[in-house]
């Protein structure tokens, strides 16, 4: 195995049983790897098994097939899982979605930034300071940490949940579609952010998301998944450039091009 | 198939372990048998009559053997005979069942119904004076006691005002005639009613008010369809599902409430029955009895599982999605 | 062309337990027959507010404080829910952004598309009603419509039912359509494919329509004339080439800027800094003076009236008064293509 590589996931492949004879496979023989201070895209609709993939990397299900090896530990064994538990929590974040039901309605913020610091670092709750510094990181100046998720709009709640996930010094991040939910102008605050604190930090981040606009922006490499295969993977300079899968050419084409006239063309010729 | 077949052997078992229960507890339980067979005489019995009739009651033996004599009976179809009655008890029990079913019965329906129309009149003018009043009503009325509650009752209404008897379920010689039935069953009906009425009635209220907040709420007022269609097609099929398998455990408590009245205003049903049975250490009659109500009881819970289960659409999917195993490492 | 739709100084506010919120302030707008006018703007902006205000659709805690709202040339302002049930459908109609929640769950799509054709048309004989039903089905494109007409939402795909929602809107012949940001919630593929069937059935039947979106790019292909709306106002208004190649207001250079496709090559994109203001105490003078970069001394004084740049184009910002310094679009020439 490559030194360089973080995380490995190997011939991963997941099922769902939906009635005793009927059985869904979510995800079918993907493997990529994801090296140290990269950001790696994971794009597909719905349904195409990005976020079971996200899961098992996560150690939430356990995958039926295959192994996934985070710094060279198989962390699907369970033997293996339990000895690192608490590397595995420190160092491996997850950043949702839908942040407004993530996020504990009746904890205001500093404790819920506080939080994962408190339960794993063995040193009890974090000084104000510490957690004020959190924010800062997030750009959230430290009137919010008195505040309650409801009183915050969805961008800012988001930015709550990536600096909860940083407290605890991360070395991957798993974010599972964390701007689906945000407006166009918000996004682009959300991945620039993503960016800048990937810089400074220095982490590996899996980012997932189900169009390709943002995509080209944040991550270094690609993989574009299709009912449960990953069907394409590269530079995220190439497949941009050279995409080869009919799905990837079909997500590319999709990304509506904010010129009027071009898109009536587009529309005329469909 | 197979998954009614499960259910069907989860509720032998519990009709199973409910008979030991029971059988046990009664046994255990201090009191004199005898004396509701005997009655007055038991006092001047000789300690070696008393022994001859324990033995011919079959009372001697250990429980355990009494329990698997029993057993044996009630395979056969034989129930045994009560104590007091001095009769088969099915026969006994076919003798008040009839009463307890009428009275049991129309509060249900009514429960049923009026519950509904409490619901939806609420939710119709939520916040409104009536929805308040109704509301904050319900809480102190479901607060008071049920007994209480019927001792009020007949204190106004059969004591100072004389309108209504205080007791029975006819007067003597009336069987057949209809009104005095329904003037016998007025009050305990009421105290019946009223200790559960309001309690579902805001069940349905609120349940109204999940869906009337729902989306598609809007998209039928968008397509022009007046509140009273979309309450009443719209959101009450939704509110349907929930709604019945709720009654269906509403079914136990409600029997609960009609053995209560019953009780205290000597109606002759299964309610006052149970009393005297357990009082005076009717033992076969008091299982039978026991078993009755344990078998509607769990066969009511298990119609509202299923019926959750069955009747909305969306639930079958979420059954199934349940079962995505979800391994946690443990 | 007939003006189908018109407001006039339209203000809507919601009365909640922390103040009054202005939701929506002084807003003038006209959709003509068989025009697409796109509303932009950033969640909160009150886009919403305005379509389901004039649809009356807003909870009991909002209010119309001033303006006027005519529709097909009746002033409907003070219109009650009874007067209103009569219009909706059949005047105007409305599809919603989530169409995994718009569609009740325990009718199935048959049922729902047939109520709505029969609210319109409530003697029509029922083999009519489902041929009717048939063939909206087959106008929004649903494939193998007398299979899908006896199945469950559920038993739909998001795109699928989005579909369905638009055959439901579709069912009384409305002349005036909205469409609340109907494909936010789809896959971008699907997203594709509903606004191409979107475009052929507005073109086909000619619906006079109000698009609502938070984002530029998608409004693109399917508006004749864009509304950009923030903090409860409409700060640009024209048509879509006004809109998309000469935008006026700072805010809506900043809305195209943050589309990471015209932003190709930079290593940071161009965001909008902030947030939007609360609508509870609008701030005095420009709301947007906040977090534009080329705020001057008067945007924090006084609001700017709406500057008149051609017939059809207007923009509330004091860039375009004559006294202002002259400012160049930092989105000058297009850059996009493959």
């Amino acid at each position: 195995m490559e030194n360089n590589s973080l995380l490995d996931v190997q011939h991963l492949s997941h099922m769902f049983h939906l009635k005793r004879k009927m059985t869904v496979k979510a995800i079918d023989d993907v493997s990529f790897q994801i090296k140290k201070g990269e950001i790696y895209g994971l794009v597909g609709e719905s349904g195409s098994g990005k976020s079971t993939v996200a899961r098992c990397i996560m150690n939430i299900y356990k995958p039926s097939e295959g192994e996934i090896f985070y710094k060279g530990i198989p962390i699907c064994k369970n033997k293996e899982f339990r000895k690192n538990r608490k590397m595995l929590q420190m160092t491996r974040q997850m950043i949702f979605q839908d942040s407004a039901s993530s996020l504990n309605p009746r904890m205001k913020i500093e404790d819920i930034v506080a939080e994962p610091l408190r339960i794993y670092s063995g040193k009890g709750r974090p000084g104000k300071k510490e957690i004020e510094k959190q924010l800062e990181l997030v750009g959230l100046d430290r009137s919010y940490m008195e505040k309650y998720p409801c009183e915050l709009s969805g961008g800012q709640r988001q930015r709550v949940a990536i600096a909860r996930a940083l407290s605890t010094k991360p070395e991957l991040i798993v974010a599972d579609e964390p701007i689906a939910s945000l407006d166009v102008s918000i996004q682009a605050q959300m991945v620039n952010l993503f960016r800048k604190l990937q810089k400074e930090q220095g982490f590996s981040f899996l980012f997932i998301a189900h169009d390709l606009s943002m995509v080209e922006f944040l991550c270094d490499r690609t993989g574009v998944m299709y009912h449960g295969k990953l069907v394409e993977e590269g530079r995220t300079k190439d497949i941009f450039a050279h995409p080869e899968h009919e799905y990837t050419k079909a997500l590319l084409a999709a990304v509506p091009i904010p010129d009027p006239r071009i898109e009536r063309q587009k529309g005329e010729v469909l | 198939m197979l998954y009614y077949g499960k259910k069907l052997v989860i509720f032998m078992i519990s009709v199973g372990l409910l008979s030991l229960v029971t059988f046990y507890v009664s046994r255990l339980a201090p009191g004199d048998p005898l004396f509701s067979y005997y009655g007055e005489r038991v006092e001047k019995m000789s300690p070696e009559e008393r022994e001859w009739a324990e033995e011919k009651l079959g009372l001697n033996d250990k429980i355990s053997v009494q329990y698997s004599r029993w057993i044996n009976q009630v395979f056969h179809g034989n129930f045994g005979r009560s104590y007091k009655y001095k009769m088969d008890v099915l026969d006994v029990l076919k003798s008040r069942l009839g009463n307890t079913l009428l009275l049991g019965g129309t509060g249900f329906l009514i429960i049923f119904a009026g519950a509904l129309l409490l619901g939806v009149i609420c939710a119709w003018k939520e916040g409104g004076w009536l929805d308040k009043i109704i509301c904050k009503a319900g809480t102190i009325i479901s607060c008071v006691p049920e007994f209480w509650l019927a001792l009020v009752l007949i204190l106004v209404f059969s004591v100072s005002l004389r309108w209504l008897p205080s007791s029975g379920a006819y007067a003597v010689g009336q069987e057949k005639n209809i009104s005095d039935r329904i003037l016998h069953m007025i009050l305990p009906l009421t105290v019946i009613v009223t200790e559960h009425l309001w309690y579902y009635g805001y069940m349905v209220r609120n349940k109204m008010l999940d869906e009337i907040r729902a989306d598609y709420v809007l998209l039928a007022k968008a397509k022009g369809i007046k509140k009273s269609r979309i309450m009443l097609v719209h959101c009450m099929r939704n509110i349907m599902p929930s709604y019945l398998s709720i009654m269906a455990i509403s079914v136990t408590h409600i029997m609960g409430g009609t053995y209560v009245a019953e009780t205290v205003f000597s109606y002759p049903g299964i309610g006052t029955l149970a009393y005297e049975s357990a009082r005076y250490k009717d033992y076969n009659l008091l299982m039978i009895i026991s078993l009755m109500s344990g078998i509607i009881i769990i066969a009511c819970n298990m119609a509202a599982q299923i019926l959750n289960e069955r009747i909305d659409p969306r639930m079958r999917i979420s059954r199934q999605s349940e079962m995505q195993e979800v391994d946690n490492y443990e | 062309m007939r003006e189908l739709l018109k407001t006039e100084h339209l203000s809507v506010s919601f009365f909640t337990k922390s103040g009054e919120v202005e939701a929506v302030r002084d807003v003038s707008l006209t959709v003509e027959e068989g025009e697409v006018l796109a509303i932009v703007g950033e969640s909160g902006c009150g886009k919403s507010a305005l379509c389901k205000s004039i649809m009356k659709l807003l909870p009991k805690t909002a209010k119309i404080k001033s303006g006027k709202i005519l529709a097909d040339g009746i002033d409907i302002t003070d219109y009650t829910q009874r007067n209103m049930s009569r219009l909706r459908g059949a005047l105007f109609s409305m599809i919603f952004q989530d169409p995994m929640t718009s569609l009740n769950p325990t009718m199935t799509i048959g049922k729902q598309i047939e109520e709505a054709v029969r609210i319109h048309n409530k003697k029509m004989p029922k083999k009519q009603v489902k041929k009717k039903v048939l063939e909206l089905m087959q106008l929004v494109e649903i494939d193998e419509p007398e299979v899908r007409i006896s199945q469950y939402p559920h038993e739909f795909s998001g795109g699928m039912r989005q579909r369905a929602v638009m055959a439901i809107a579709l069912a009384g012949n409305p002349k005036i359509l909205f469409a609340d940001e109907p494909t936010t919630a789809l896959d971008v593929t699907i997203q594709a494919q509903i606004l191409d069937v979107f475009r052929r059935i507005q073109k086909k039947l000619g619906i006079a329509t109000v698009f609502i979106s938070h984002d530029l790019g998608v409004v693109a292909g399917v508006a004749d004339r864009v509304a950009v709306m923030y903090a409860g106002k409409i700060v640009e208004i024209g048509t879509a080439e006004e809109i998309f190649y000469d935008p006026r207001h700072p805010y809506t250079w900043g809305l195209l800027q943050s589309l990471p496709i015209l932003s190709r090559g930079k290593e940071w994109l161009p965001t909008l800094p902030g947030m939007p203001p609360t609508l509870i105490h609008p701030p005095k003078g420009d709301a947007f003076a906040e977090r534009n970069a080329y705020a001057m001394r008067i945007d924090y004084e006084k609001e700017p009236p709406m500057f008149q740049v051609t017939d059809t184009h207007y923009a509330a910002t004091w860039l375009l008064d004559e006294r202002a310094p002259e400012v160049k679009a930092p989105i000058g020439e297009r850059r996009y293509g493959k």
